[in-house]
């Protein structure tokens, strides 16, 4: 079983450095400057079967306009990529969502709020982030240096991309 | 019954008469239907709906197309238009591909193989080169769904390789979307081919999935068409499955079957060479045909050049020729005179093997053949010619009549036919003749040479006999035989001596006997010899007695025109005594003399030194007043007129004396360098080319001189120093002593001795100090004792000394002090300038740092924290006060007195008011104010602010308090 997923996320959130530990790849990352799509894949073992997510990498843009939509035809999930260091890219991560979901309709996703090892810099309240949980959505702190919670995410996509 | 009826099933029976109604009438049920029938189609399973309306739809579009074509291509016309399009670019690359493989294989071995398959087996030519010469293999056929580019099978031929298929997939997809997006390229078919090197990446895009051949190699066009039929079965096949696809390949297996079949199609290499073999046979049937035509052509082109070489040939006549296998074969006539055929046959490159000729003699009449016969024949003497002129033969010059005659005959037969022969210019020149006529030829020369008289001459069987009278003075007869071609051994002569009294004969001998000087011409004018020019009275004396004996038969001899000039040659003699005179004087140089009309020149060059050439006139007997001379004066380098002149130039001291030894001057004795300098440049001067001036004997005494000269340098510089007064020096034995008196400010007289080449060891000085009352001092004195604030200036004026600026009053008062001081020296300073200082600004501020304290709790030496902002503000004050002071040339102080009550012991009290005045400062300090305009004292209880009792203690005396003080 394999699934297409689109890892969404403004400009140096760190997407690609939080996968990197914990996905097979074979293109080298001058894909995400030329192609502007980095393919990358990741197998999860769930209690009845192994799911393979087909990773698509897109190139980080605070530019929404140049965001490439047509990338994500086919997806079955997203994951949503947020710099916890900036605050800003939570709204770019969000408007990106609306830009694939007013395409191509409503698919699950899962919201990484990366860098959770910056402590010291972190820019989101516990309470806006409590406030997107009661919203029902699956939202992880990961730290691309520790690899926190980055497996728990990807394996709560697969059980929601199978169900 | 009836009514019970209407009472129970009334309302159905309504219903169901307006249902039957409804179904009777037509109108109402398409009505009726038509409102449920899109909700009806869309909730009947598909197959079910599509089997049962696809006969329907069929007939309506085959209706609809007989009807009007036209709705049905509109509509489908975006559809097709790419298909065709596409359609008909691959036939095309398919004809140019099988195009360019039929050009490439037309000549090769293997292309002729393949013709006779394509005959054989009655297949196009380019389908059998296709078959053979395409060399791929498909490596990978991957299947992709179209939507999501998530991969639905992938196989893979034998002992290929790739990465994940998985990936590679997507990523085909992505680089699809990308060039799409980049490039906005509506087209829904998608990349069709992607090459890199060897290998090519072709995708055929089908509605539900992409299937992407990876081809190594160079694959036929046709594989397009093997791809896309493979990608339409399966969608046939499982055109659901794959419109569902959600990554689960499992429903998708039987498609691996389908796409084994394109893995299956290679096309291996076969071993393509050059085609050898048929090369080889075309080049040995060619070369051998193509030479034996070029050989034949180009003996052919040498054969025609030799025989037009032939023709232009005089006396060779070609009758026939022809070429026949490679032979040459000639006939013709030929003089024998003409060049050789055979011979010609060099150079021409002809094989003169095969060459066959057939040459008849004849004589040829063309005139050079019979003047070569002729000249063959008739062998005529060098002293004819023979030549062609304009088709005759003409001879000329001269011959013995023999030879004539022969010639006349030889012309006579060539009459007949031939060219003419004209001899007419021959002259007949037979011996005796021509003897005969050379000896008359020597006698008439004979009789014209003067001073030689023929008397008698005959000739006699061949014998010259010639008699006669001779000058000794006239020319040989025998020598004048040669080159009259008359034989000296035949000819007899008797000549007799005379001597003859022809004119030239006598001049020819008084020449030789009177030897006339050059001044005298001698020429014979009518028979009479006449003697012209100057001689003087002996040569006129001589000519005279030889006159006179000629006189006796021979010519005239007229001397009379002689000149008589023995006074001027005698006053010649003199002159040129006197010149030799000069010659030999030292400093006299003669240039050029000479003598003309008794007068003499004389040019030269003397030493103003060397004796007067006028005086030496004296006693030679030359007339002064003939002499016109011409002198430039010049130095004479002989070593006596040096010695003069360097006497005269240097000067030397008595000590020294100069002299000539061996034509060197010599000078020797004592004297001072600065002579010996002197001596020594004249003497390189000298080395140019005058005598050697040899100085070494002369001594060196000038150091003494010099060191006393360097300490009168010496003293005269002290003399000139402002603030030094030289009382007394002296100098004596080698010492120099000096006293005097000297201005501390002034310069140090023994700093001064440096530069002055004065040996300082031998400086004995003794000074004493004094002030100097010279202004430049008291201007110095008074910057260092008064030190005067920066807005003051003094300046030296007229011996006066003026100060000028702004100072504090107390500062003028000193300088006031000073004025006075000085006047009594007789020095003026002049302070009427000066202006006082306004302190007025600096006034109020110092009042108000001065109402500044700061306040202690009881027994603490640290002020509150309500007190940091009067801190503040009081360094602040002090800051701004000090920097203005030192603007306006003061030095500001502040005092910080502390300040005790009264409670407690007085020690203690004293001790801790100089803790808190300690504290202001450390505290003012960290606030910027420099540490030594602070000054501290403890007052303790002595200077309260308010009376106190010492028991309750006063915080208002608890306190430091700040005081100005202006340096």
């Amino acid at each position: 079983m394999q699934k297409k997923i689109c890892m969404l996320g403004g400009f140096a959130v760190g997407k690609t450095s939080l996968v990197r530990r914990f996905v097979q790849s074979i293109f080298s990352e001058a894909y995400l400057t030329t192609v502007g799509v980095k393919i990358d894949k990741k197998s999860v073992a769930l209690p009845d079967k192994t799911v393979d997510l087909i990773l698509w990498d897109l190139a980080g843009e605070d530019d929404i306009g140049s965001f490439r939509v047509s990338y994500v035809r086919g997806a079955a999930g997203l994951v949503l990529v947020v710099d916890g260091t900036r605050a800003a890219t939570l709204a770019v991560a969000l408007t990106l969502r609306e830009r694939a979901e007013a395409e191509f309709g409503a698919m699950p996703f899962v919201l990484l709020f990366n860098k959770s090892d910056l402590a010291d810099q972190w820019a989101i309240s516990d309470s806006e982030i409590n406030e997107l949980r009661q919203l029902g959505w699956q939202i992880y702190l990961t730290s691309a240096l520790s690899g926190e919670y980055v497996d728990d995410a990807f394996r709560q996509l697969a059980s929601m991309v199978t169900k | 019954m009836e009514t019970l009826r209407q009472l129970l099933v009334g309302r159905e029976i309504s219903e169901l008469s307006r249902v039957a109604h409804l179904l009777d009438e037509p109108e109402q049920l398409a009505a009726a239907v038509g409102d449920v029938l899109p909700s009806a189609a869309a909730r009947a399973a598909h197959a079910q709906l599509g089997e049962a309306l696809a006969p329907a739809v069929e007939r309506a579009v085959q209706r609809s197309i007989q009807k009007s074509p036209r709705t049905l291509t509109d509509i489908l016309y975006p559809v097709f238009l790419p298909a065709i399009r596409k359609s008909i670019g691959e036939k095309i690359d398919q004809t140019f591909q099988s195009l360019n493989e039929s050009l490439r294989h037309i000549f090769t071995w293997r292309g002729l193989k393949w013709r006779l398959e394509a005959w054989r087996t009655g297949t196009s030519f380019s389908e059998v080169v296709l078959k053979h010469s395409l060399v791929y293999r498909v490596e990978h056929v991957f299947l992709i769904n179209r939507n999501s580019g998530l991969l639905i099978a992938h196989v893979t031929a034998e002992n290929a390789t790739s990465e994940d298929p998985q990936l590679i997939s997507s990523m085909l997809s992505a680089i699809q979307d990308f060039v799409k997006d980049s490039f906005n390229e509506k087209e829904q078919s998608g990349l069709d081919t992607i090459r890199f090197g060897e290998l090519r990446l072709w995708s055929e895009v089908g509605p539900f999935a992409t299937l992407v051949a990876v081809i190594r190699g160079n694959p036929p066009e046709e594989l397009h068409e093997i791809i896309r039929d493979v990608l339409l079965r399966i969608h046939d096949e499982s055109s659901q499955a794959l419109e569902q696809f959600d990554g689960d390949s499992s429903q998708l297996a039987a498609v691996e079957t389908q796409l084994q079949t394109c893995v299956e199609l290679k096309q291996e290499d076969s071993n393509q060479g050059f085609p050898w073999l048929v090369v080889a046979a075309v080049l040995l049937v060619l070369v051998p045909a193509g030479a034996w035509f070029f050989l034949s052509w180009q003996s052919g082109q040498r054969w025609q050049a030799y025989l037009s070489r032939l023709g232009t040939q005089p006396g060779i006549i070609v009758a026939e020729q022809k070429m026949r296998d490679g032979q040459f074969f000639i006939a013709g006539l030929r003089d024998p005179l003409a060049a050789d055929p055979q011979s010609l046959l060099s150079g021409t490159q002809v094989d003169p093997a095969r060459v066959h000729s057939d040459w008849q003699f004849y004589q040829s009449l063309e005139p050079e053949f019979v003047l070569k016969r002729l000249t063959a024949s008739l062998a005529p003497p060098d002293s004819v010619r023979l030549s062609i002129v304009e088709d005759r033969i003409v001879a000329e010059g001269e011959a013995p009549d023999t030879w004539i005659d022969r010639a006349r005959a030889a012309a006579q037969q060539l009459s007949a036919g031939g060219p003419a022969f004209d001899i007419s210019k021959v002259r007949d020149v037979s011996p005796e003749a021509r003897a005969a006529e050379r000896w008359q030829a020597y006698v008439s020369r004979l009789q014209t040479q003067p001073g030689i008289i023929v008397a008698e001459q005959k000739m006699r069987d061949g014998q010259f006999y010639i008699t006669g009278l001779r000058d000794p003075l006239a020319a040989d007869p025998q020598t004048l035989l040669s080159g009259t071609q008359v034989d000296p051994a035949r000819v007899h002569s008797d000549w007799q001596f005379y001597q003859s009294l022809e004119p030239e004969f006598v001049l020819k001998r008084l020449t030789a006997s009177l030897t006339p000087p050059d001044s005298v011409r001698l020429s014979i004018v009518k028979d009479r010899i006449v003697a012209e020019g100057e001689a003087p009275d002996t040569w006129i004396n001589r000519a005279q007695a030889a006159a006179q004996q000629l006189s006796a038969g021979g010519p005239a001899f007229d001397i009379s025109k002689v000149r008589d000039v023995s006074p001027e040659a005698r006053a010649a003699e003199r002159w040129q005594a006197y010149v030799s005179q000069l010659g030999t004087q030292p400093g006299i140089i003669v240039a050029q003399q000479k003598m003309r009309d008794g007068q003499f020149y004389i040019t030269g060059l003397r030493d103003p030194l060397a004796a007067d050439p006028q005086a030496l006139l004296s006693g030679t007997q030359v007339d002064p007043a003939r002499v016109h001379s011409d002198w430039q004066f010049y130095q004479s380098l002989e070593p006596e007129f040096v010695l003069k002149r360097l006497t005269a130039s240097l000067t030397p001291p008595k000590s020294v004396r100069l002299s000539i030894v061996e034509d060197r001057i010599v000078a020797e004795g004592e004297a001072p360098d600065t002579w010996i300098d002197r001596a020594r440049a004249a003497a390189r001067q000298l080395s140019a080319g005058g005598p050697e001036f040899d100085i070494s004997r002369v001594r060196d005494v000038s150091p003494e001189a010099r060191a006393a000269e360097h300490w009168q340098h010496y003293v005269s510089r002290l003399e000139a120093q402002p603030g030094i007064i030289v009382a007394q020096q002296t100098v004596r034995s080698g010492h120099f002593y000096i006293s005097g008196l000297r201005d501390p400010l002034a310069a140090d007289p023994q700093a001064l001795l440096s530069g002055t080449q004065v040996d300082p060891a031998r400086v004995h000085a003794q000074w004493q100090f004094y002030q100097s009352l010279d202004p430049k001092f008291v201007v110095k004195r008074l910057t260092a004792s008064l030190t005067p604030p920066k807005s003051v200036q003094l300046s030296i004026i007229q011996d006066r000394i003026v100060v000028v600026g702004e100072a504090p009053a107390a500062w003028i008062n000193r300088a006031r002090a000073a004025a006075q001081q000085l006047s009594e020296d007789g020095v003026t300073l002049d302070v009427s300038q000066l202006r006082e200082l306004s302190l007025a600004e600096l006034n109020h501020l110092r009042e108000a740092i001065q109402a500044t304290a700061i306040f202690f709790y009881s027994g603490r030496v640290v002020p509150g924290p309500e007190q940091t902002p009067v801190l503040d503000r009081l360094a602040d004050q002090l800051k701004e006060f000090a920097q203005n002071a030192r603007k306006s040339g003061v030095t500001a102080r502040f005092m910080l007195t502390g300040h005790s009550d009264a409670v407690g012991r007085e020690t203690a009290n004293v001790s801790i008011s100089a803790a808190r005045a300690e504290t202001v400062r450390a505290l003012l300090n960290k606030r910027g104010v420099a540490p030594e305009l602070l000054q501290v004292r403890g007052a303790g209880t002595f200077e309260p602010a308010v009376p106190e009792n010492s028991r309750t203690g006063s915080s208002t005396n608890r306190r430091v308090s700040v005081t100005v003080n202006l340096d």
